[in-house]
């Protein structure tokens, strides 16, 4: 039996691990910047309240008009529409079929680091919103009302995008198998996952409202707008506005279950990169368990990958829930469920750190396919050649190992220390004496060096 | 004592986080493969000058397997090949025969024997498995020659006899000199996914001689050679990329080789 972490299925290569030296430097780096961290760190909280500065009134009239909307909306289906049908009808090779790459490269990585710089970009081109809306605007222009929606249960919070992030991530990591041995997903299955969801998204839309559909239950909005809060631009007002960036995350995580997206996102970037490594045997063992009790073998290999993904959640969870409960322990420490609640937003920068630091390679090279030989042939049957580019190929060669390793290390160490500012900041603002806050931090920190040493673990010796 | 329970947390997350991720680590058995390439030897008639191929020498839990390829032999003729304890550049190619027992005879089981006929094409292989296993740095070599006539030695495959304790792949990858085979027996790698190793700016060289007819992949690098049924593939390129890359066997997405390449 092989496992393929989901790299395997579109590029040709894997990332050589971090040599020893790099792994302790790393390490080093992460513990000592911590403790300058406690004891350099502010005293006032300083993101807590966003200050907003306008842009342009011209720039942002023109951008946030309803034309550029319709048309921005009009893009993302018109995307969404090639992907579905390339993956219907295209080539069944993963890694030239334009499906695969536009879904889960470009856009499940790539929004997440553009938002993080930006804001949140993905909201105007989102395909299904762009629809609610529409249909939204059709519906008061015939009936002459606005659509009546059910009341969404406040309780479920964002817990549908965290379920359904967890399953994006089992779709893409865990279904495609094949008689025990893991093959990647294939574009044809991408496309249908596309239209089942965009069918289910719409229903959800319907009753509940697209934009109370899109803060909640929509896994990609949530997604891609939990890395967002990291930007620094956003609407304010009516107007396109500046602000710190990080500043916008502080209030993120005021909706049940916020926690349990950024936990997931985490949680399944270790599990691609530990599933070839540390738990290889683990899932192996547990694959022949299956396989013993008689199951048969893609039931077998399905299941233990999904137990272990789930373990990784909870594992993941524990380590948080370990630092909350530490940290509740402080004179004057507000209630757990508020902690719980309050301090989820410290691992964004931590989430975003790991997907840096695993998908950095991908990312550079599928993209040169993206904008070539995809994007000239997306079904990849050579039968079209749209920008005359359909022949070119990846150049392996731009990126050395080296460079990946430094940006991987600076990655989980620059994640690092906005956790920990983050945490600082909020702590500041929950206990009234800078002594208490200081003290519920070591909890916040210990947290964050096991998250980030795990994370430099996972690149080093995953692979040996 | 304040001290302790500052750093307390830290070592018992750090601790958790690690233990939940060491738990399973790689325990899978290592086959040992041994290959050798068949080169034809002064000694071959002008008719078999132009032999090649390749044996294999397998031990598994107790067992030792022996498997043979050549080409370029003479159509329709009888084989035999014999396992030997010495090297192929010996005064008497591969010396003596090897022996599991010295009183045991000079046939089968005591000795390791495959006899095979050539097809019309000149091609010809043979596998034989005993259920011992023949000692580290004893299996020589394999030498072949005809049936009948004047059974001159036709060809000889080096194994452990230049060398002892040599398994094909990594290790000969690194020492340059020869190159290293993927054997390719029933659309899977013998002796599992074979590994090559290389720094930035080497040669990589292999060969991959297969029993089907598939093209072999070296993703990455993007190098495609079909190989026929019973066919060698040499592969000769500079190692430019760095990283890991598999080498496939397109069709059956059978994977036969992993290429790392160190910066």
């Amino acid at each position: 039996m092989t496992l393929l972490p989901f790299a395997h299925a579109l590029a040709a290569r894997q990332d050589l691990p971090i040599p020893a030296w790099l792994f302790a430097w790393g390490a080093s780096i992460v513990l000592i910047v911590s403790f300058v961290a406690l004891s350099v760190a502010w005293r006032k909280p300083r993101f807590e309240a966003t200050h907003w500065r306008p842009l342009g009134a011209g720039l942002s009239r023109v951008l946030l008009s309803a034309p550029v909307q319709v048309l921005c909306g009009l893009f993302g289906v018109a995307l969404l529409g090639v992907a579905a049908y390339s993956g219907l009808r295209g080539t069944e090779a993963p890694d030239r079929n334009f499906a695969l790459t536009f879904l889960f490269v470009t856009c499940w990585l790539g929004f997440p680091v553009v938002s993080a710089l930006l804001g949140d970009v993905f909201r105007p081109f989102n395909p299904w919103r762009a629809v609610g809306r529409a249909t939204g605007t059709g519906f008061r222009a015939i009936a002459g009302q606005r659509p009546v929606h059910m009341a969404y249960p406040q309780w479920l919070g964002r817990w549908p995008a965290a379920i359904g992030l967890l399953a994006v991530v089992w779709l893409e990591v865990v279904y495609g198998t094949s008689g025990g041995v893991a093959v990647g997903l294939d574009p044809e299955s991408a496309a249908v996952a596309a239209l089942v969801y965009s069918g289910y998204t719409l229903a959800m839309m319907a009753l509940f409202g697209t934009e109370e559909w899109c803060e909640r239950g929509e896994i990609f909005s949530v997604y891609f707008g939990m890395f967002a809060r990291l930007g620094i631009l956003g609407v304010q007002d009516g107007r396109l506005a500046r602000r710190e960036p990080l500043s916008a995350s502080a209030r993120w995580a005021t909706l049940p279950g916020s926690a349990a997206v950024v936990i997931a996102s985490i949680a399944t970037t270790s599990f691609d990169g530990a599933s070839e490594g540390p738990l290889k045997g683990a899932i192996e063992s547990s694959f022949d368990w299956f396989v013993d009790r008689g199951l048969g073998l893609t039931a077998a290999l399905r299941l233990s990958d999904t137990t272990f993904m789930l373990l990784c959640f909870a594992g993941v969870a524990l380590v948080y829930m370990l630092g909350v409960c530490g940290m509740r322990t402080v004179r004057g420490a507000p209630p757990l469920a508020k902690l719980r609640a309050g301090f989820a937003h410290s691992l964004i920068p931590i989430a975003l750190a790991y997907l840096v630091a695993h998908y950095f390679s991908l990312f550079v090279f599928q993209e040169q396919a993206q904008f070539t030989y995809l994007l000239s042939d997306p079904l990849g049957t050579g039968s079209t050649d749209l920008f005359g580019t359909a022949a070119s190929g990846v150049d392996y060669t731009i990126l050395s190992a080296n460079t990946i390793w430094y940006v991987q290390v600076a990655a989980l160490v620059v994640g690092h220390v906005l956790g920990l500012m983050l945490a600082h900041d909020r702590a500041l603002a929950y206990w009234p004496d800078y002594r208490d806050a200081s003290r519920s931090q070591y909890w916040m920190l210990a947290v964050m060096v096991a998250f980030t040493c795990f994370g430099l673990y996972l690149l080093s010796f995953s692979n040996q | 004592m304040r001290n302790v329970i500052r750093v307390a947390p830290v070592v018992v997350v750090t601790w958790a986080a690690f233990a939940l991720a060491a738990c399973g680590s790689d325990s899978n058995e290592e086959t040992e493969a041994v290959r050798g390439q068949l080169e034809a030897l002064p000694s071959a008639p002008a008719s078999d000058k132009a032999v090649a191929g390749e044996a294999t020498l397998q031990r598994v839990e107790g067992r030792t397997t022996v498997s043979l390829r050549a080409t370029g032999l003479e159509p329709g003729t009888e084989y035999v090949a014999h396992l030997h304890t010495g090297g192929c550049d010996q005064a008497d190619p591969g010396g003596p025969h090897f022996q599991f027992d010295a009183e045991g005879g000079d046939e089968p089981p005591s000795e390791i024997h495959l006899e095979f006929r050539s097809g019309a094409d000149g091609s010809g292989k043979a596998t034989t498995s005993t259920n011992r296993e023949v000692p580290a740095g004893e299996a020589g070599s394999v030498v072949i020659h005809e049936a009948g006539g004047e059974q001159a030695k036709i060809a000889c495959a080096e194994l452990e006899g230049g060398h002892a304790h040599d398994s094909a792949g990594e290790e000969s990858a690194s020492r340059g000199g020869e190159v290293p085979t993927i054997v390719v027996r029933n659309g899977e790698p013998v002796g599992g996914v074979a590994e090559l190793e290389y720094s930035a700016g080497d040669d990589v060289r292999f060969e991959v001689n297969s029993d089907v007819a598939d093209e072999v992949h070296v993703h990455g690098y993007d190098l495609l050679q079909e190989v026929p049924a019973g066919g060698t593939v040499s592969f000769d390129f500079p190692a430019e990329i760095e990283g890991i890359f598999e080498v496939e066997l397109e069709g059956r997405k059978t994977q036969i080789a992993g290429l790392t390449v160190n910066p």
